[in-house]
């Protein structure tokens, strides 16, 4: 029986309903300013800033961050930028993680402990700590203000926790599968293909969408580096903060656009992550 | 399968090369050389820096050549009360954000772990936070609901006949703290969750049929089997909200109470104070910190693997 | 059997699903860098979120580009991400901008350091660009011995403004040169809980609470540090009782009778604020002036105006600019050079005025006097155009309080590098006093120490 799916023996109706309440209640709350914030994105401006509704809810402020000055950073060319960024630097980061795991979990390497240690101590390195030399030598090479620069800052950031959590997925296969390829003779690579990749790919999914969410949501690198060229997602939600008037409703439909294709990742995923996590994150 | 059981299983195999080791070893080379190099050159060179008093050319009106300086940088920190606040500050952040954090998450995954109505989409709606950019989380709460001008919860306030309170310019430390916690308890709640499912369901079963109350058959049964899912949430948020930077640039823009360490070393830094031989100073001395914080964590993930070893 | 079939099937399916997926990514990511390497002539250029700034980049396409057939690409980024990244980018050398732009902090400490193009020759040989049309308080901010090394897109002082109804209704007149106290005791009258006596900027950061604090502290006879002979700072002199009594009182003046959340408020809130009538003063940016009285601005025609008040000095006002200026790395300094002797020059001016959104008022004010000549801008700016020109020319940036002070010239700032790591970080303590989760004492304290830290 898979559990959350049935009422269990001893477990009365009207608690279980009285939960749903409180979980509606609770999910209803939690979400509130989200919700609020799409609210307001179809308001007018004024009616958002006095947070009343007199003027009626339109499109109208999708339409006004779509078009942008010319000249200025528009929604489209961000928005290819944090694409191609979040794509190429995830593909990066799994094809550089599924052989590491593999090194640290099928055939592990004798200092397997020390080497995962590594890979995750480099998380405690702060981000601003390394940014002015990074700068200095982007600069040299002329790689400020340019996706390169990214795809390579965001597999680094990406790859410690995605080395990790695949190589607890690939601890999950069965010894014997991999045992009888052995035997077989199949080579490192028809091993991950045929035995390992289809038992872990939903850890390998649940690892894919999270390196999709870190990469498309960071800000600090995209606007010290990318400033004026190449710049992502951040960087325009921040340009819709305006010094000219009210700007709450434009605000709000820029949030809601840039989250969006993550969001919805994300919901799309949800099962799939906690599949993931309970598989083998932990063991 | 465990490690030890792999090491075994290997060792006894016939007809390996004599370069075993290595073939082992070439497929996390990649990744290993790649983090190696990103990493690990920028830290050299912010070494380098530390021992120098490199400085923006638009800090000096006469152009300062660069030189070594020895550990006069070093030496500044230790007397520098502000560093010091920005670290308790650090401490106050994190500390209070992944348990807050972590306790609702748990609290949110037990229950959501009964089937009810609606469970699917309440548990994709309390997923969300975490989901959106923290850039955007933080706008929100600053302008939505903090904001003394334009923000929901000012207006209701006022409708219940009470002050304005100032959110953000009163209770800095609050507001980041808030913003923080929203986004990841849903993160901590999918960890859980996920602990809570992979418990053997038939335990559970015969514990109910023995007549055992919910609370006792969630402290002898649910709890233990959640410890490891808790240490891990609390180890991987604790990663992630220490380094914490988007909220507090967007909300408070640093100030007395929501410093914390990385936002000090930026402001030392490209943040304003364009000392980058001072901040580099400082940058060594937090990751010298964040090593030996890291050995004490390791203890946790050793534990974690001891408990892969048992199984 | 069948299911190995089945599984070497779906994993068929699987891989050349995830070499479509890699060739798609390829493609796109060759596809849109081949797009972004066009060969026409772009100019790169960072500029200030404002609405005069936004003005000119909708415009640029129309009436620059058209006619020079020079490309612009702006940056447009809020004023501290800005100085940030500018004086990173000029001071390291970066190629990213053919044009930044700055205000009179920066441009004679960058110019004197070697790292901006002097614009002096060119701007003088440029007819066109009429270089003794340039308001000299303004042009003599921007340069250092005679040689100018930004040019003017705006300018502004400061200046009060209140609303003229609400202050008849409660008996009382504004006279033209008041002092704080005057000021501080109209706005105690008049403050009730739906309406602010006065709305003070009080959001950290030395350009904006600093800003106004400053001229305040100015007044007051106090300073941030003392001078040596040779002008260079001396002494932090933070804990003097002048500095106390100035921050004393514009904390108290906006406890009393400010708006609310005023450690959060700087131009643009105290600009929503009193347009939606929730405060009756304003002191601020002449600037503001053009938008109050904009066609669609709900409080037109009920201001008034007075000079920015004192205390002890017979002048407070301060003189601002943001200027256009061409870093020495940048890429292509001719293009830059055309690009800013348009947007700075008088032809801009005349053509925007029938283009942009507010009309008249809202052209960028306070750069050159030609400005003040146009008919049409004298009719729309009538009620604020001749006390600007006046509080500009007045601003007293040779010498803007009682005591001799380090980097000068300047009013609302302290003209020497450590100033603006300083200023921010004492405003961030300032704004907790403000909110009242702070002592003064303890604000003071700690500011001294940074700004001793920081001369040393």
């Amino acid at each position: 029986m898979k559990r959350g799916t049935r009422i269990g023996v001893g477990e009365r109706r009207s608690i279980v309903a009285g939960i749903g309440v409180v979980a509606w209640v609770i999910g209803l709350l939690w979400i509130f300013p989200v919700a609020w914030t799409v609210f307001t994105s179809f308001k007018t401006e004024q009616d958002a800033s006095a947070q009343t509704l007199h003027q009626g809810l339109s499109f109208g402020r999708y339409g006004d961050v779509s078009r942008s000055i010319p000249g200025t950073l528009s929604l489209q060319a961000a928005f290819t930028n944090s694409l191609v960024v979040v794509l190429v630097s995830t593909v990066i980061v799994l094809l550089l993680a599924l052989p590491a795991a593999y090194a640290l979990a099928i055939r592990p390497v004798h200092k397997w402990r020390d080497v995962l240690f590594f890979f995750i101590s480099t998380k405690f390195l702060p981000v601003v700590a390394s940014i002015f030399p990074i700068y200095v030598y982007a600069e040299k090479w002329n790689l400020i203000g340019t996706r390169t620069i990214l795809v390579i800052l965001y597999v680094a950031i990406n790859l410690p926790l995605a080395v990790w959590m695949t190589r607890s997925f690939f601890m999950e296969v069965p010894r014997e599968l991999i045992e009888a390829a052995e035997i077989d003779g199949t080579s490192l690579v028809n091993q991950l293909r045929s035995v390992i990749l289809p038992l872990a790919a939903p850890g390998i999914a649940a690892t894919a969408l999270l390196c999709v969410i870190f990469a498309w949501n960071e800000y600090f690198y995209a606007i010290q580096l990318n400033f004026a060229n190449a710049s992502t997602m951040p960087q325009w939600v921040i340009s819709n903060v305006s010094t000219r008037g009210n700007f709450l409703a434009k605000l709000s439909a820029a949030s809601t656009i840039a989250c969006l294709p993550v969001v919805l990742a994300g919901w799309a995923a949800q099962k799939r992550m906690i599949r993931g996590l309970s598989m083998g994150a932990l063991k | 399968m465990t490690a030890a059981a792999a090491d075994v299983a290997l060792k006894g195999r016939v007809g390996d090369p004599f370069s075993s080791a290595w073939r082992r070893r070439l497929p996390l080379l990649p990744a290993l050389v790649y983090m190696i190099a990103i990493t690990q050159l920028p830290f050299l060179v912010s070494i380098y820096y530390s021992f120098t008093n490199l400085k923006d050319k638009t800090q000096s009106l006469i152009p300062e050549p660069t030189r070594f300086i020895g550990i006069d940088n070093y030496k500044q920190i230790f007397s520098d009360p502000f560093f010091r606040q920005a670290v308790w500050t650090s401490l106050k952040m994190t500390v209070l954000a992944v348990l807050l954090s972590l306790l609702i998450g748990t609290l949110f995954a037990l229950l959501l772990d009964r089937k009810f109505l609606g469970q699917g989409l309440i548990r994709t709606l309390l997923i969300t936070p975490f989901l959106l950019m923290p850039v955007v989380a933080a706008l929100i709460w600053k302008q939505q609901m903090f904001s003394s001008l334009f923000g929901i919860l000012d207006k209701v306030l006022n409708f219940l006949g009470l002050n304005s309170v100032a959110f953000i310019s009163s209770h800095p430390l609050g507001s980041i703290v808030t913003v923080l916690v929203w986004q990841w308890t849903p993160f901590m709640m999918l960890i859980i969750l996920a602990g809570l499912q992979s418990q053997p369901g038939d335990i559970i079963e015969a514990a109910n049929v023995d007549g055992a109350s919910a609370v006792g058959i969630f402290r002898q049964l649910t709890l233990p089997h959640l410890r490891r899912y808790l240490e891990l949430g609390a180890l991987l948020g604790s990663i992630f909200i220490v380094q914490a930077f988007d909220a507090i640039d967007v909300m408070t823009g640093g100030g007395p109470g929501s410093t914390n360490v990385p936002y000090y070393v930026y402001q030392e830094s490209i943040g304003g104070g364009f000392r980058y031989g001072s901040a580099s100073a400082y940058a060594i001395v937090v990751v010298i910190f964040a090593i030996i914080i890291a050995t004490f964590a390791l203890r946790v993930l050793s534990s974690l693997f001891a408990d892969e070893e048992r199984a | 059997m069948h299911e190995g079939r089945n599984a070497s099937g779906r994993r068929r399916v699987r891989v050349l699903a995830g070499v479509l997926v890699v060739m798609l990514v390829a493609g796109a990511w060759l596809a849109a860098t081949a797009m972004g390497g066009s060969a026409s002539k772009t100019i790169s250029v960072a500029i200030v979120a404002n609405g005069q700034m936004q003005d000119i980049a909708s415009l640029t396409p129309s009436l620059f580009t058209a006619k020079s057939g020079i490309k612009v690409k702006y940056t447009i980024l809020d004023e501290g991400k800005l100085r940030e990244v500018t004086t990173r980018d000029v001071g390291s050398g970066g190629k990213s901008f053919d044009a930044v732009m700055i205000g009179p902090y920066e441009a004679p400490q960058f110019g004197t350091a070697g790292l901006l193009k002097d614009l002096t020759s060119q701007a003088k040989a440029d007819k066109a660009y009429n270089y003794n049309d340039l308001i000299p308080a303004v042009r003599n901010a921007l340069s250092v011995k005679g040689h100018m090394f930004a040019s003017p897109f705006y300018g502004e002082s400061s200046f009060l403004m209140y609303r003229k109804d609400i202050l008849a209704k409660a008996g009382v007149t504004m006279p033209l040169h008041p002092t704080w106290q005057q000021v501080a005791t109209i706005a105690r009258k008049i403050n009730t809980p739906s309406m602010a006596g006065i709305c003070l900027r009080g959001k950290p950061g030395w350009g904006d609470f600093g800003a106004s604090f400053t001229t305040v502290l100015n007044t007051f006879g106090g300073t941030w540090w003392s001078s040596t002979a040779s002008g260079q700072p001396a002494a932090a002199q933070v804990d003097q009782p002048a500095f106390k009594t100035a921050l004393d009182f514009y904390a108290k003046l906006v406890q009393d009778a400010g708006e609310k959340d005023a450690a959060n408020s700087s131009y643009n809130e105290c600009l929503t604020a009193y347009q939606a009538g929730k405060v009756a003063m304003w002191y601020d940016a002449t600037v503001a002036a053009g938008f109050l009285e904009a066609s669609n601005s709900p409080v037109k025609g009920k201001n008034g105006y007075a000079f920015a008040p004192v205390d002890k000095t017979k002048a407070s006002g301060w003189l601002w600019t943001w200027a256009l200026a061409i870093p020495k790395s940048s890429p292509d300094p001719g293009d830059a050079w055309k690009y800013i002797a348009w947007a700075t020059g008088p032809q801009y001016l005349a053509a925007a005025g029938t283009r942009v959104k507010g009309g008249w008022a809202a052209i960028p004010p306070g750069t050159r006097i030609s400005t003040y000549k146009i008919p049409q801008y004298k009719a729309a700016a009538k009620a604020f155009a001749g006390i600007t020109l006046a509080a500009m020319k007045a601003a007293p940036i040779t010498n803007p309080g009682t005591t001799k002070r380090p980097g000068l010239p300047g009013v609302q700032y302290v003209g020497i590098p450590q100033f603006q790591d300083v200023g921010n970080r004492c405003t961030q303590l300032f704004a907790s006093v403000l909110s009242g989760s702070m002592k003064d004492t303890d604000a003071l304290g700690q500011c001294q120490q940074i700004a001793s830290q920081a001369i040393k």
